[in-house]
């Protein structure tokens, strides 16, 4: 890596191998996010996308390389400080709390950073002005959503703990076209509005490429290619395995 | 009784009377070939050594005949009730009392608990029952903190129950501590074991971890009965002395409280006394659990419940959440303990057996997990029940595993299911989450 860049990445992740037992699932990643940036990962499945994410968060931990964030190494720092760093993590799968009521799962979000009732509050507006259905069901609980709503709350609870780092981790996985889009709208909305910095790991390639200011690709746990958002999708090879061919819906 | 009383159920299952008759039938025939050697044929040997038998046909057809009437009766049931799954419209009015009575119950029983001295004065025997069955709401309660809120199952509660009975009866007869003394010792010595008992299971989910709970609740009870010269081993501990009005006992001598307030001494008013003690042990249990659901370590217990990887990405310390749980369910079991120690004068390793353990989490789980009222509810069904049933007392197990069983078929979540929210950030909507069913995707 060169030392040219003008400022440090708010995120940089060198070398790192990372492994479920025996099977390697990292074998020496590089990937840099820059502040403001909305940086995207794609790959088929079991590229070790996801395992990158859970890596940056220490779970599997990294065999080998280093992850710094903001000029700290936080390679071994443990899970929930991570996350007290302010980078917040929208799960694969969602996960919100099914029996919890959507307040209750927005302030869980906020709970795990100190913040005042104030920042709290400003935390809840912002999350129901980008996501106005989240107000309406407020106090239904999480597993009554439908699965859109869900993804909404997600990324609500997310972003509760004021982050400066997003990790969203396939945010379209099982949605309609329409509320897919919705949520992809809304991500841009925090990045241009808020300077949000924000890694979304995706198989839909090309709602996430339009999207993104720059794109990672990811083959069998090495990063294979990588460019600006609008470069990746011109490539061939790129149209061929996740745009044309590999529709996965 | 006639089949057609049944209402029409859905399309895709059979009913009517020719279907509800086969069955019966074959079920009464299964009952014909299984008991007829079982019962109908009796054999004994004979004074000369030879095999006699005799045949008890009469017992035979009253049998088959009860299986035909009970399958009959089983069908009209479900039919009448309908498939598990549907959703069952309740009338409006049915609602409001409900509602109402959901409302209403608690401080009436609240109220009706610190009336029970008064009303029953003169009747020991009720009296030394709702002190048990307060000893189990507030055991309950205690367990809840662990299994209902933060999720994990805990087969081995009774362990800590022991070590607070023990830390209680040991401090109090080997160094003449008070029991006021003990009691805040016995919760601090429960809840170490408590996290001692955490650290190693922190890893184990579900079954593993009741697993390795049960295995923590007999080692304790081994202990105890094999360290002899600490404890007394299967002897037990006697001449734990009696709980004390901040110092003055509760007895016949001139100190006193009866001599002291000079009224006549009544063995009756060290009852009362012990009953106000645990109403007193087992609210505060409740008051600091419901405060504890309301701060952020006990959203975090619940959330630990439906999702330890969103936990963990939420940034919450799994570890040190899981032990807080762990260590506050003790402490409660502690309390509970150094108060059965007290109340009984004497304790044993056989008041500590894997019987309490299992006992008390069926109260938590019938009464509803996380759900306080339930809890208590379901303590004063099972040992009031118990105690009900005495008389038939072969019969007690059979009924109670027959009523725990349709407990659980008629209400999968316990008695109370629901839970209350615990974060409001505007006045209620209009929807309540209950009436929205649970969908995934």
């Amino acid at each position: 890596m060169s030392a040219l860049a003008a400022t440090t990445p708010l995120l940089a992740v060198r070398g790192v191998r990372a492994a479920y037992g025996k099977i390697e699932a990292l074998k020496g990643v590089d990937v840099e996010i820059n502040r403001g940036e909305i940086v995207a990962l794609i790959g088929a499945n079991g590229a070790g996308k996801s395992t990158l994410m859970m890596t940056i968060f220490g779970r599997p931990r990294a065999r080998a390389g280093t992850i710094e964030y903001d000029g700290h190494d936080i390679t071994g720092v443990p899970t929930h400080e991570i996350a007290r760093l302010r980078i917040a993590q929208s799960p694969e799968g969602r996960r919100i709390f099914p029996r919890m009521s959507v307040a209750e799962n927005l302030q869980m979000g906020a709970d795990a950073t100190e913040c005042s009732e104030a920042e709290r509050e400003a935390g809840l507006e912002r999350v129901f002005a980008l996501f106005p259905r989240l107000k309406e069901r407020i106090a239904q609980r999480g597993g009554t959503l439908s699965g859109g709503e869900q993804q909404m709350l997600a990324i609500g609870r997310a972003l509760m703990s004021r982050p400066r780092l997003l990790m969203l981790d396939e945010p379209s996985l099982g949605l309609a076209p329409l509320i897919a889009r919705q949520i992809f709208d809304a991500i841009r909305t925090l990045n241009r509005q808020d300077g949000l910095t924000v890694l979304i790991v995706e198989q839909n390639a090309n709602h996430a490429l339009k999207l993104a200011h720059r794109g990672y690709v990811m083959v069998n746990g090495l990063i294979t290619l990588t460019g600006t958002g609008s470069e990746l999708l011109q490539r061939p090879e790129i149209r061929a395995a996740y745009l044309e061919g590999g529709r996965h819906g | 009784m006639s089949a057609t009383s049944a209402r029409p159920s859905h399309a895709a299952q059979p009913s009517g009377s020719a279907f509800i008759l086969k069955k019966a039938l074959i079920s009464a025939a299964v009952a014909l070939v299984l008991f007829s050697l079982m019962i109908g044929i009796r054999t004994e040997a004979g004074p000369q050594g030879g095999l006699i038998y005799w045949t008890r046909f009469g017992d035979l057809a009253a049998l088959v005949g009860t299986v035909f009437g009970g399958s009959i009766i089983i069908e009209l049931l479900r039919q009448w009730w309908g498939p598990i799954d549907t959703d069952h419209i309740v009338p409006k009015p049915v609602q409001a009392a409900m509602s109402f009575a959901g409302r209403w119950l608690a401080p009436a029983l609240l109220v009706f608990a610190f009336l029970v001295p008064v009303i029953f004065y003169n009747q020991r025997y009720i009296l030394d029952l709702s002190i048990l069955v307060l000893t189990y709401v507030m055991l309950g309660w205690g367990l809840n903190v662990v299994v209902g809120l933060a999720g994990l199952l805990d087969l081995g509660y009774v362990a800590f129950y022991a070590v607070g009975a023990y830390s209680y009866a040991l401090l109090a007869t080997n160094f003449g501590l008070s029991f006021w003394v003990c009691l805040p010792l016995a919760g601090i010595l429960a809840a170490f074991w408590g996290v001692l008992l955490g650290f190693p299971v922190l890893r184990l989910r579900g079954d593993y971890l009741a697993i390795v709970t049960l295995a923590f609740g007999e080692i304790i009870r081994l202990v105890i009965i094999n360290w002899q010269s600490l404890t007394g081993g299967p002897n037990g501990v006697s001449g734990i002395p009696r709980p004390t009005l901040f110092g003055i006992p509760l007895d016949n001598s001139d100190d006193g409280l009866a001599a002291k307030l000079g009224i006549d001494f009544s063995p009756t008013h060290r009852i009362v006394f012990l009953f106000y003690l645990i109403l007193a042990m087992a609210l505060l249990t409740n008051w600091v659990t419901i405060r504890l659901r309301r701060l952020p370590i006990g959203r975090a217990w619940e959330a630990l419940r439906e999702d330890e990887v969103a936990c963990r990405a939420l940034g919450i310390n799994v570890t040190t959440t899981k032990l807080t749980a762990f260590a506050t369910g003790a402490m409660f079991g502690g309390f509970a303990g150094a108060f059965f120690a007290t109340r009984q004068g004497f304790i044993s390793p056989e008041s500590f057996t894997f019987q309490e353990s299992a006992l008390v989490l069926a109260i938590v789980v019938l009464g509803g997990m996380g759900s306080q009222l339930g809890v208590a509810l379901a303590a004063l069904t099972m040992i009031g029940g118990f105690e009900l049933f005495r008389g038939f007392d072969q019969y007690r197990m059979l009924v109670f595993g027959i009523a725990m069983v349709l407990l659980m078929i008629w209400r999968p979540r316990g008695l109370i299911g629901h839970r209350a929210p615990t974060v409001y950030l505007e006045r209620n909507q209009a929807i309540s989450s209950d009436l929205v069913k649970e969908g995934h995707g």
